[in-house]
């Protein structure tokens, strides 16, 4: 009786983990945060019918065995010690449904993590309090908001120039904190247009409640383009340099090639030899790093460009493909690293 | 005299003189007892701090524009809020507190194996606690209870004061760890075998290497903070050539196993109260005993769950995903046991009882979402929400509070020779319990849907749900109130307990209530596991125990 009723109640629950009109509440903004809510849907069904057993189990033997008036003052209960049978089966079945949910688990996550590789490179970096982005083709930063076509695959990398944030779109179902001195990627496709909020999910400072303001714009290809030739225009004198970690910007401009090839021979070349870049010695190879139409994306995930160059040499390099002394350790000053993008340059 | 050497089981069989004087009693206390009871109002002194603490949080939430303190000062009050209570409270009360004031009576020991020790440890922490609470006075941290740097390295001075103080206490509790597992291996009364030790030991047991080997990385994540704020040697600093995740390694590489810390001896009261009210043994005591050490080493192998927005290699995070979800497995052995153990029970409502039981269907809530957690899917859609701080208190209020609540009543006696009041206990365990609800259950949602973590202002769709959360936390400390009132009023008036009002089997129980400062006049002999009710007691030698006789110690012998 008391099963059939949990197995009931176990059984609306699962109804309505299903059913939930989850994207009224929060809309899927891209493809895999309908994943995501599969997963939620999965893992809100099994758990709540397993809550509603034990805490119906719990009430039930609570209620139905409790010491009556008509008990003797020093009653005692049935002296059970164990049972073989129910323990083996009650480690057992929760090892099976580790099993499952780490199949369903990790089918998902692999979904969010093999999205497309060649897509749209953006870049956002963390700021106390706000985030900025960098498209291709665009010089500098974009201030106000992240602006994305719709249907285009995204490569979005993710760093900070002062503390640890954390890049939020709760539409999106997906996040990733934003460390200073290494770019994380995630990936994915944007499905459905909107104005979705961006949220700082690590404190950062005083005004990290403040870091919920922006938005993530999903539009129609024709409407980005638009954007992004406006930002394209807005920002066509603005240097592409990037602001240093210590604020300083790096020049660009008038590095001393002679000065860069001595201090290259002097500071990289125990780890980079002036060869293809598939000779790799720790690091790969430089031979035409700035000149080479077929030349990888740099570790940050951009297109070799003798900005992004520059702040590898500036922030170094730690991640999946190794690990790059930053200009601190590497006692590089900004005219140092201007003098060795100049050298590369050269090299075609 | 030649008592006393009949009884000499080793050093547990010498008794020393009881100390005179005040201060050698009361304050610098050689006497476990007296340590835990120590440890006791110290923790719940700090718990009043912090609870105010969290009716500052609460009441600045009540307007999505805040407005009850400037967002710098919130910051300072959540951060020292989660400090204070994770190594302030939670871990004082169970391992200092009941762990000194009930194991060693447990496993029929005259003391712990180093009670000097024991003082210095229990020392360490007010003076801890007070450094901790006086950095306010210099600009309190602000970046939460894990002051992840580059921004815990632009914190105030009182960042610092935090590193010393957290430091110190961790000191205090790798003492603590030591001073437990050398009395449980070495001081077990004659014939108390692993498994016949009570499970509020085996949770002490599962909970003492915790302390000594986890700490000591926090001890260097602290130390190495303080050096780079003081010093400026880069450890965290990426723009020096520091890693900011090595932080977060450290610190979790502790602090996953400090969630153990915090619930194990919680498991181990809950496992004590169940079978002394349902007047039957606990269900499987060798699965639950087992499942306790097996929680215990599995809890040193999932710290990264914490960081999968971290940016870890993918395949790296997959180990930690896995491995978090079979310490279900275990966890769930514990709550499907104490369920049956209620089955065919005579179930007395004493109000350590409904503690118990409210213990069981809160903490599995906090259980079932930290599953959820473990799915990096899942996680890197919530992590750094509202859903956290839900999931942590569920576990952490719901779970290890309420065991606190469980032990204080069902012990009480124990410390005072009275019974708490059970009327007002009853109305503590209602209020708290439906407060403890409205202020938590709703977190899960709002996280959901897009509210961080550690915010002074929010959204204003949220308003709704943040007023009712707010107005339900005012109930849980009204309870909380009532609590403070009945320990307060029951210490002078409550009915006398005499040495077991519970009827429980455990050794403790055998001795008078409060214990004389020797325990035992003989070490017993043990025979069995205590909690069959329709056997006799497993245990000999206690005859004299409530009996007026002197116990067997020369005055003035060494």
């Amino acid at each position: 009786m008391v099963t059939a009723v949990l197995a009931a109640l176990a059984v609306a629950a699962i109804v309505f983990s299903y059913t939930f009109p989850l994207e009224r509440y929060l809309p899927a903004a891209i493809v895999t945060a309908r994943q995501v809510d599969d997963l939620i849907r999965f893992m809100s069904a099994t758990g709540s019918a397993l809550y509603i057993f034990v805490a119906g189990y719990l009430v039930y033997f609570a209620i139905a065995f409790r010491a009556k008036a008509s008990d003797a003052p020093d009653a005692i209960g049935v002296q059970i010690h164990d049972n073989r049978k129910l323990e083996f089966w009650w480690t057992v079945i929760p090892l099976i449904f580790v099993i499952i949910l780490s199949v369903v688990s990790v089918r998902i996550w692999y979904e969010i993590l093999l999205e497309p590789e060649n897509g749209l490179v953006v870049e956002a970096i963390g700021h106390q309090f706000y985030f900025s982005f960098r498209y291709p083709q665009i010089n500098g930063e974009v201030t106000d908001e992240m602006h994305l076509p719709l249907g285009v695959p995204v490569t979005l990398n993710l760093t900070s120039a002062d503390v640890i944030h954390g890049f939020w779109v709760p539409a999106m179902r997906l996040k990733n904190d934003t460390v200073p001195g290494l770019v994380t990627t995630i990936r994915f496709t944007p499905r459905l247009a909107g104005r979705y909020p961006i949220i700082c999910t690590q404190f950062c400072g005083v005004e990290h409640s403040e870091m919920d303001k922006q938005v993530l714009v999903i539009e129609d290809k024709p409407s980005f383009d638009r954007w992004y030739k406006g930002w394209q225009q807005k920002n066509a004198r603005v240097s592409n340099a990037l602001p240093g970690v210590a604020g300083q910007a790096i020049p660009l401009q008038g590095g001393d090639v002679a000065a860069g090839k001595a201090l290259f021979s002097q500071k990289c070349t125990a780890c980079h030899k002036l060869a293809p870049f598939s000779q790799t010695l720790v690091g790969p190879g430089l031979e035409a790093v700035l000149h080479d139409p077929a030349h990888p994306d740099l570790v940050n995930g951009k297109a070799a460009n003798p900005a992004d160059v520059a702040s590898i040499l500036e922030n170094g390099y730690t991640g999946s493909m190794g690990a790059m002394p930053s200009a601190s350790s590497n006692g590089l000053s900004p005219q140092d690293i201007a003098n060795l993008v100049a050298f590369l340059n050269t090299l075609k | 005299m030649a008592v006393a050497a009949v009884h000499s089981g080793g050093i547990a069989g010498h008794i020393h003189p009881e100390p005179q004087g005040f201060v050698r009693r009361y304050v610098f206390s050689l006497d476990h007892k007296i340590i835990g009871i120590q440890y006791i109002i110290t923790a719940f002194v700090f718990f009043m701090l912090s609870g105010l603490l969290a009716e500052a949080i609460r009441t600045q939430l009540l307007n999505p524009n805040g407005g009850f303190v400037a967002p710098g000062t919130y910051n300072e009050v959540y951060s020292v809020h989660g400090s204070a209570m994770v190594w302030l409270v939670i871990i004082p009360l169970l391992t200092g507190g009941f762990g000194n004031l009930v194991f060693p009576l447990q496993i029929g020991a005259r003391d712990v194996a180093f009670p000097w020790l024991n003082m210095l440890s229990f020392w360490i922490f007010p003076v801890a606690g007070l450094m901790l609470f006086s950095s306010f006075l210099m600009g309190a941290p602000t970046a939460g209870w894990m002051e992840y740097p580059p921004i815990s390295l632009q914190g105030a001075a009182g960042t610092s004061m935090w590193c010393a103080a957290i430091f110190l206490v961790g000191v205090s509790s790798t003492i603590t760890g030591i001073n437990f597992v050398v009395t449980i291996l070495k001081m077990r009364a004659p014939g108390m075998t692993f498994t016949r030790m009570p499970l509020f030991v085996w949770g002490q047991f599962a909970t003492a290497p915790l302390l000594m080997i986890a700490t000591t990385a926090l001890a260097a994540a602290l130390a190495a903070l303080f050096i780079e704020r003081q010093f400026g040697v880069p450890f965290f600093d990426p723009t020096k050539g520091g890693s900011p995740v090595m932080w977060q390694h450290m610190f979790w590489f502790y602090s996953h196993p400090a969630v153990y810390i915090m619930i194990l001896p919680a498991f181990g009261i809950i496992s004590e109260v169940l079978p002394t009210f349902a007047r039957k043994p606990v269900f499987g005591y060798k699965l639950i005993a087992f499942s306790s050490m097996a929680i215990a080493l599995l809890g040193f192998m999932v710290w990264a769950h914490h960081m999968f927005t971290s940016g870890l290699a993918p395949f790296l995070q997959l180990p930690f995903m896995i491995l978090t979800y079979i310490i279900g497995v275990p966890t769930g052995i514990k709550i499907f046991s104490w369920t049956a153990t209620l089955f065919g029970g005579k179930i007395h409502y004493s109000t350590a009882m409904l503690f118990a039981i409210g213990f069981i269907g809160l903490f599995t809530i906090g259980g079932i979402t930290g599953i959820f957690l473990a799915a990096i899917p899942f996680d890197l859609h919530v992590h750094g929400t509202y859903f956290i701080v839900a999931h942590l208190h569920y576990v952490l209020v719901g779970g290890s509070l309420m065991g606190v609540f469980a032990g204080m009543y069902y012990w009480f006696p124990k410390m005072s020779g009275r019974l708490l009041n059970e009327t007002l206990g009853k109305i503590h365990f209602w209020l708290f319990f439906i407060g403890f609800n409205c202020t938590f259950l709703p977190m899960h949602w709002l996280g959901m849907l897009g509210m961080p973590r550690e915010v002074a202002t929010y959204d204003p769709q949220f308003t709704f749900w943040n007023r009712f959360e707010s107005v339900a936390s005012y109930l849980m400390t009204f309870a909380i109130l009532i609590f403070f009132v009945n320990v307060l009023w029951s210490i002078r008036n409550g009915r006398r307990s005499g040495p077991n009002p519970w009827g429980a089997r455990t050794l403790e129980w055998q001795i008078p209530s409060p214990p004389h400062y020797y325990n035992f006049k003989h070490i017993p002999t043990v025979y069995g596991l205590p909690y069959d009710f329709s056997q006799p007691l497993p245990y000999k030698g206690l005859e004299e125990e409530l009996t007026d006789s002197p116990p067997p110690v020369a005055a003035g012998a060494h």
